[in-house]
């Protein structure tokens, strides 16, 4: 009896949780990948200089290059311009592509900055 | 050279106890306490030696060239001790190594002496791989100094308490490992190992709370808590040490529980160095914010790791017929069952935030590196949470009385924070752009933005709030060129909550570039400017040190002399902008050619022009916030009374 209650709750909490997993899981992906998937993925890639980030109302554009390949994306990032991110080197966008829009759509922005533990928390 | 000395003596000495400690035919207690106090003293010594090089300003050290500097005030010169990774380290060893001095004075078997010699050496070697006392390859005159953004007094208390609890769950893991390899049903070792545990987790709590606070009231993103694997990674062997706390308080009065208060033991003490392992190999260093930079630490914090979880389990496993056998419960309405009830909700939520902060890691083993965001936290242990909440109030109601005073203040504190932490999230947030001195209602307040006020000698300024009547300030620290360094927010602290208002990065201004050659006159439109001579300091190598100009600026009719300095510094130099004719203008001196013939100055906007900018900023209200602040503190003082209280609660 023990045993199967202690069972019981294993599953239940296994499979609940593993169903969590599954919904919030975002891989790592290239710029050309994220363009390729409909789900929420995450890209780094190196800022694009030669277009102007630009703060429109409350939305951020700016746009990413691939450190590889150098393909650019243009990113919309619902939100303020996060701090530190002119002197960044590498941004992680966290989103999805949407098609229509031809941009990343980003929930969060993480902006990696050259000197240590000086990169700051983008919108949340 | 005298750091790694003093290091070297230090593991020496914590290798000659655990080997006297483990060569059990020789009585020789008192050797043990000998070399105890040796590596214990050997290793204060080298901490003071670090905290000398900081206050000495010997540049000459990397770690002191990286993290002071000769500006930074006497509590921050004290804190830069551990605000890099070597000296954190350093920091640990320091504690673990203290206590263990502490250790052989009580009653401990030498078995377990010998295991937290073992793990002390260990420590020591880590310290050693990546030392703090290691040279700087370049000559510098200024060190970088502390990050504005730590330089503040709860960051500079956070890490030697969270220090302390990581080292402390040093003990009961010792303490059990001791046990089972010297008689493995035996009990005895549940009395000493709880009141460590209790203060362990008090310590690590309260360390994981004044690191939340300092998040709230410093970053300005408008929260405690971002579910960053660096706060995953002490919040989880948190939680399981409240686990082990219950299951040794359980198996003082059940023998089953002994074997899973033993597993607990270990696997806390494992999820300690685990936590270190992710946060400071740096193979996070794209999915976090915290970045400590990349090490070649990581191997070896992955070794200590194995060396923990499969020394552990292997004794457990060896000696598990040995352990008392049963039921670990009677029945469902007795104590124990609700207990160990509880123990498994914290160890499903200690599972989830594992698992979320280890995805990069498991991930990237399966072939495709992924993370998850900070939703799938909330989401998966708000369920678990509220029926943890549930289940405690059900069995204070049932059991509560059983308590000691410190234990019912403790569950008391608990279940308040469960509450708080949904209470205060349930405000308002808005971003918005304030125009200087226009009243705007949010969230039900009246907000006016009243521009900003600068003291850039002490290099910082304030932007200035008045919120229904009351002013509040948020400050920005500033770097030694002008720019922004930390941008703090303003609070306004109520009995029903706080105002919270964090400005984003001000608009960029145009700053007019001046190129001025020597004897020759130029002008910025409306003032003209002489640079008349320069200096260039050199040390005995001919680097620079420092550079100073003489320009003289007139408007026609009078004549201002200024004397701008330039300071070299490890990134470049820095200089402070000079305001003239009466706050007019402000000019900054930011080079200066070899030949001294050409000066470069930055004309920029006056304070006036720029206190007069409207501001971005996100506003949000925290509900009742204070009764979070007041429940985490019930939590650490309830554990910390506690700690008398065992007989009294296992005689029950």
């Amino acid at each position: 009896m023990r045993k199967i209650f202690l069972i019981v709750l294993l599953v239940g909490f296994i499979g609940y949780a593993g169903l969590n997993l599954a919904e919030s899981v975002t891989p790592y992906v290239t710029i050309a990948e994220a363009r390729a998937t409909q789900s929420g993925v995450q890209v780094k890639g190196l800022l694009d200089k030669t277009s102007a980030p630009a703060q429109v109302g409350n939305e951020f554009t700016f746009s990413l290059q691939d450190e590889a390949t150098g393909e650019v994306m243009r990113v919309k990032f619902d939100g303020v311009k996060p701090d530190q991110f002119d002197e960044a080197y590498h941004v992680v966008a966290v989103g999805k592509y949407d098609a229509a829009d031809e941009a990343f759509h980003a929930k969060k922005l993480l902006v990696k900055c050259p000197s240590k533990y000086e990169s700051q928390r983008g919108g949340e | 050279m005298t750091g790694t000395l003093l290091l070297g003596g230090g593991l020496t000495a914590a290798l000659a106890a655990m080997t006297i400690c483990f060569a059990q035919k020789i009585p020789s207690a008192r050797l043990v306490k000998i070399c105890a106090a040796t590596s214990a003293s050997l290793i204060c010594a080298a901490s003071l030696l670090l905290w000398y090089l900081i206050f000495e300003n010997d540049f000459s050290v990397e770690y002191v060239a990286t993290y002071s500097s000769t500006t930074l005030p006497t509590l921050y010169k004290i804190s830069a001790f551990w605000a890099g990774q070597q000296g954190s380290f350093l920091l640990w060893l320091l504690i673990h190594a203290v206590t263990g001095a502490v250790l052989t004075f009580r009653r401990t078997s030498a078995a377990a002496l010998g295991i937290y010699f073992l793990l002390q050496g260990v420590l020591v070697l880590l310290v050693m791989a990546q030392s703090p006392f290691a040279e700087h390859s370049a000559q510098v005159y200024e060190g970088v100094g502390l990050n504005p953004l730590l330089q503040d007094f709860w960051m500079a208390i956070h890490p030697p308490i969270i220090f302390a609890g990581y080292a402390l769950l040093a003990v009961p893991f010792a303490l059990s490992l001791g046990a089972l390899l010297t008689e493995a049903a035996s009990r005895s070792w549940l009395e000493e190992a709880r009141k460590w545990t209790l203060a362990a987790w008090s310590l690590l709590g309260a360390g994981i709370f004044v690191g939340g606070y300092w998040a709230y009231k410093v970053l300005g993103w408008g929260g405690y808590w971002g579910w960053d694997p660096v706060e995953n990674s002490s919040l989880v062997p948190w939680i399981l040490a409240e686990v082990l706390l219950h299951l040794i308080n359980l198996a003082a009065k059940k023998p089953a529980v002994l074997s899973v208060a033993h597993a607990a033991a270990t696997f806390t003490y494992a999820l300690v160095i685990y936590g270190t392992f992710l946060t400071r190999s740096g193979i996070l260093g794209d999915f976090s914010v915290h970045s400590f930079a990349g090490t070649s630490i990581g191997l070896a914090i992955a070794l200590t790791n194995a060396l923990v979880l499969i020394g552990g389990l292997s004794i457990i496993l060896v000696k598990a017929k040995s352990l008392p056998q049963g039921n670990m419960y009677d029945t469902h309405r007795e104590p124990a069952f609700t207990i160990l009830l509880s123990c498994l909700l914290l160890i499903f939520i200690a599972a989830i935030v594992w698992v979320g902060m280890s995805m990069p890691l498991l991930s990237q083993q399966a072939g495709e590196a992924a993370a998850v965001d900070s939703d799938f936290y909330v989401k998966s242990t708000a369920p678990i949470a509220l029926a943890l909440a549930v289940l405690m109030i059900y069995a204070f109601i049932k059991f509560g009385r059983m308590l000691s005073l410190g234990g019912k203040v403790a569950h008391v504190g608990f279940l308040a924070m469960l509450a708080a932490i949904v209470i205060s999230a349930q405000g308002e947030t808005v971003t918005q752009e304030l125009q200087p001195r226009t009243t705007v209602s949010i969230a039900g307040h009246a907000v006016t933005y009243e521009g900003q006020v600068f003291y850039e000698a002490e290099h910082k300024k304030f932007y200035v709030y008045t919120v229904d009547g009351e002013v509040v300030r948020a400050l920005t620290k500033l770097h030694n060129n002008g720019t922004d360094a930390a941008r703090e927010p303003a609070i306004l602290k109520s009995l029903t909550g706080d105002v919270y208002i964090a400005p984003h990065a001000p608009e960029v201004v145009d700053v007019q570039e001046l190129i001025l050659t020597k004897g020759l006159f130029a002008m910025d439109g409306e003032l003209g400017y002489i640079f008349d001579d320069a200096h260039i300091d050199r040390d005995e190598n001919n680097q620079p040190t420092q550079a100073s100009a003489q320009i003289t600026i007139t408007d026609g009719e009078v004549e201002e002399v200024i004397h701008p300095l330039i300071t070299v510094t490890p990134d470049g130099g820095s200089s402070t902008a000079i305001e003239v004719f009466n706050g007019k203008r402000r000019v900054r001196l930011t080079g200066i050619s070899g030949d001294l013939e050409k000066a470069r100055l930055e004309i920029l906007p006056t304070l006036d022009k720029l206190s007069a900018m409207p501001v971005t900023a996100t506003i949000s209200t925290k509900p009742y916030i204070w009764l979070l602040w007041l429940s985490v503190t019930l939590i650490c003082i309830g554990t910390l009374l506690a700690i008398k209280n065992f007989r009294r609660e296992v005689m029950r």
